[in-house]
């Protein structure tokens, strides 16, 4: 009992900055997924119909996630300096594979005898894309960013590493202090922070499902 | 035949509404064209049936006249005028299109799917609204019920009923129908061939409708182009033409065996002569009924309502019975068809109710009178008799011919 009582002791002294910190991590977060959603919603669309580029765009940002995470913040320092900016841009291309690959699967699983007959009401390339297609892809489009959300949220805390803002200081500040009474607090509490955030973007996301899903695809 | 007369299906009284000239499809890496240099008109306001084997081309045919598959030479002309590279999606906008999977949009209710053409061709909202229910209530679903369901909550029967009012929306003078009733059952597919010739004869739009199927053919065609490979013409005729007088052997190995017999997919219930039973009204008393059966020479006598529809059928036993009122014994009428019914379908529903008279009825149900499976089995007679005449007259020209 005396660990929780400690802890509960830590979280009160501390609540101030951890609720920053969050709401900064969420930050993070969220702005890479914007950016990833665009790019990965764009490059999808660029490539479903095709066969050799929608392998080699698939390849690439997969390829991006086998890259470890503190090699790619490490690298990104070069060009871009310490910071958010380097931290936004690892966490969107960690982002890019669910998105882009769901993007893919669900404009390529749409029936084609919807996309014939919409040939021959007379409706173009753009007006297909924009009113039949990408709204019959979107639940799946959505649960790839959902996934991806979900993925980003974990390893955004390792932007601390490069001065990026976020849950992760935390954690580096208790690496350096192994073995002190302090250091599993300091810890514990930005993970279960992460847990939570995680949590809820999923929540979030399910919901945001839900209600932009019309109701002819439930 | 010379390919002129071949192209026109026989003197057309109407209008060319489209014009196919020495149309052709190649595929790139195929040694024979899927279409070679079809040659054809399609008279306004008439149904236009292709038919043919798998593989023919009728489908590809159908979908280069919208240009959802490009030719790759020839004309395409849409009354008059050469459509061969015009902006394909105007053209489209001129011509509704159906298919087999019907392919509404999932996503979308029922009044969105009718509403889309209209919507690009920027009508106003409340012009779109009532076009919607008027194509509603013209396929005959109710628009209140209807118009905010989803594709997903109808029977494949009313899915391709919103099918055919989608098509309908922006009123094309121009269909194309690619196997419509292809995917649904028997039963439903004939209710809804006769929804759509009723529908054809309000509507009179100039249809290109593919099917494999002859006697689908032959039921919805004013004009039947039979093909074969390449999607060349065997014959393009009227469908008693082709049944009574088939160009070649081609031709009649694919009307098949028993052409008389599917003549009974021509002739309608108004063309034969009506069978008449004594009629009396359901509140008569079992006086006046038994009266009315003594008159006559027949069985039983059907019991009208105000409005003349059939309620019952009764005969002398029913009439010994007083444990029920006289409306509650008896048969009830089943096999009830209107003047447009074909004689197949009219034989269909005495086998399905198991009665040897179907009673015909005008549109708003009234008792008009009856035909009964004499009558049906004196028109197939005739018709075999037609075309034992028909083969006699070939084999004596033939035999007339080696002889001189």
């Amino acid at each position: 009992m005396n660990f929780l009582q400690d802890f509960a002791t830590y979280l009160e002294f501390q609540s101030a900055e951890l609720i920053q910190a969050t709401i900064e991590h969420a930050g993070l977060v969220l702005v890479s997924i914007a950016i990833a959603t665009v790019i990965g919603v764009g490059l999808g669309v660029a490539v479903y119909q095709t066969d050799r580029p929608a392998k080699i765009s698939l390849a690439v940002v997969g390829t991006m996630l086998t890259i470890p995470s503190f090699a790619l913040f490490g690298l990104l320092t070069e060009p871009f300096g310490l910071g958010a900016t380097a931290a936004v841009i690892a966490l969107v291309m960690y982002g890019l594979l669910p998105i882009v690959r769901n993007t893919v699967v669900g404009l390529r699983s749409v029936d084609p005898a919807v996309i014939e007959s919409a040939t021959g009401m007379g409706m173009n390339r753009w007006q297909r894309l924009a009113r039949i297609e990408l709204p019959l892809a979107w639940p799946i489009i959505i649960t790839g960013v959902r996934v991806s959300t979900v993925i980003t949220v974990g390893i955004a805390a390792i932007a601390a590493i490069i001065n990026g803002p976020g849950l992760g200081k935390d954690i580096f500040r208790a690496l350096a202090r192994i073995g002190s009474p302090f250091a599993v607090y300091q810890a514990l509490a930005p993970v279960l922070g992460i847990i939570f955030l995680g949590i809820l973007f999923d929540v979030f996301f399910l919901v945001l499902r839900r209600l932009t899903t019309s109701r002819g695809l439930r | 035949m010379t390919d002129e007369t071949n192209a026109r299906g026989a003197q057309g009284d109407n209008q060319v509404m489209i014009r196919l000239e020495r149309l052709e499809k190649r595929y790139p890496g195929q040694e024979r064209p899927a279409v070679a240099e079809l040659t054809m008109e399609i008279p306004e306001g008439e149904i236009v049936i292709l038919v043919g084997p798998s593989g023919c081309g009728k489908t590809t045919t159908l979908k280069m006249i919208n240009r959802v598959i490009e030719p790759t030479s020839g004309r395409i002309l849409l009354e008059g005028d050469d459509v061969t590279n015009a902006d394909p999606d105007k053209l489209r906008r001129r011509m509704g299109y159906v298919i087999q999977q019907i392919g509404l949009f999932p996503h979308m209710t029922i009044a969105q799917n009718i509403a889309l053409v209209p919507g690009l061709l920027n009508w106003d909202k409340r012009r779109i609204d009532l076009r919607v229910d008027e194509l509603l209530d013209l396929v005959g679903m109710d628009p209140s019920d209807y118009r905010n369901r989803y594709p997903k909550e109808l029977s494949g029967g009313q899915r391709q009923r919103v099918g055919v009012a989608r098509a309908l929306s922006a009123d094309p003078p121009v269909m194309l129908m690619d196997e419509p009733f292809g995917a649904i059952d028997p039963i439903t597919r004939d209710r809804l061939q006769n929804e759509f010739l009723r529908l054809q004869e309000e509507i009179k739009k100039t249809i290109v409708f593919v099917t494999h199927d002859i006697d689908e053919a032959i039921k919805m065609g004013d004009r039947i182009a039979i093909l074969r490979e390449e999607s060349s013409i065997a014959q393009y005729d009227k469908p008693e033409h082709i049944l009574s007088n088939p160009a070649d052997s081609f031709v009649e190995d694919f009307i098949g065996r028993g052409a008389s017999l599917k003549g009974l997919n021509l002739q309608r219930v108004r063309d034969v002569e009506f069978a008449h039973w004594p009629t009396a009204n359901h509140t008569a008393t079992r006086g006046e009924v038994l009266e009315a059966l003594r008159r006559s020479d027949q069985g039983a006598v059907l019991l009208l309502d105000e409005q003349r529809r059939p309620r019952r059928w009764v005969d002398a036993r029913d009439l010994d019975r007083t444990d029920k009122p006289l409306v509650e014994t008896g048969l009830r009428p089943e096999a009830i068809v209107t003047g447009a019914t074909t004689l197949l379908d009219t034989l269909n529903e005495m086998l399905k109710s198991r009665v040897a008279c179907a009673i015909v009825a005008d549109d708003s149900g009234a008792y008009v009178g009856a035909v009964d499976i004499d009558t049906i089995m004196e028109s197939i007679q005739s018709m075999r008799a037609a075309a034992r005449e028909q083969s006699r007259l070939l084999a004596g020209a033939e035999i007339g011919e080696v002889s001189s």
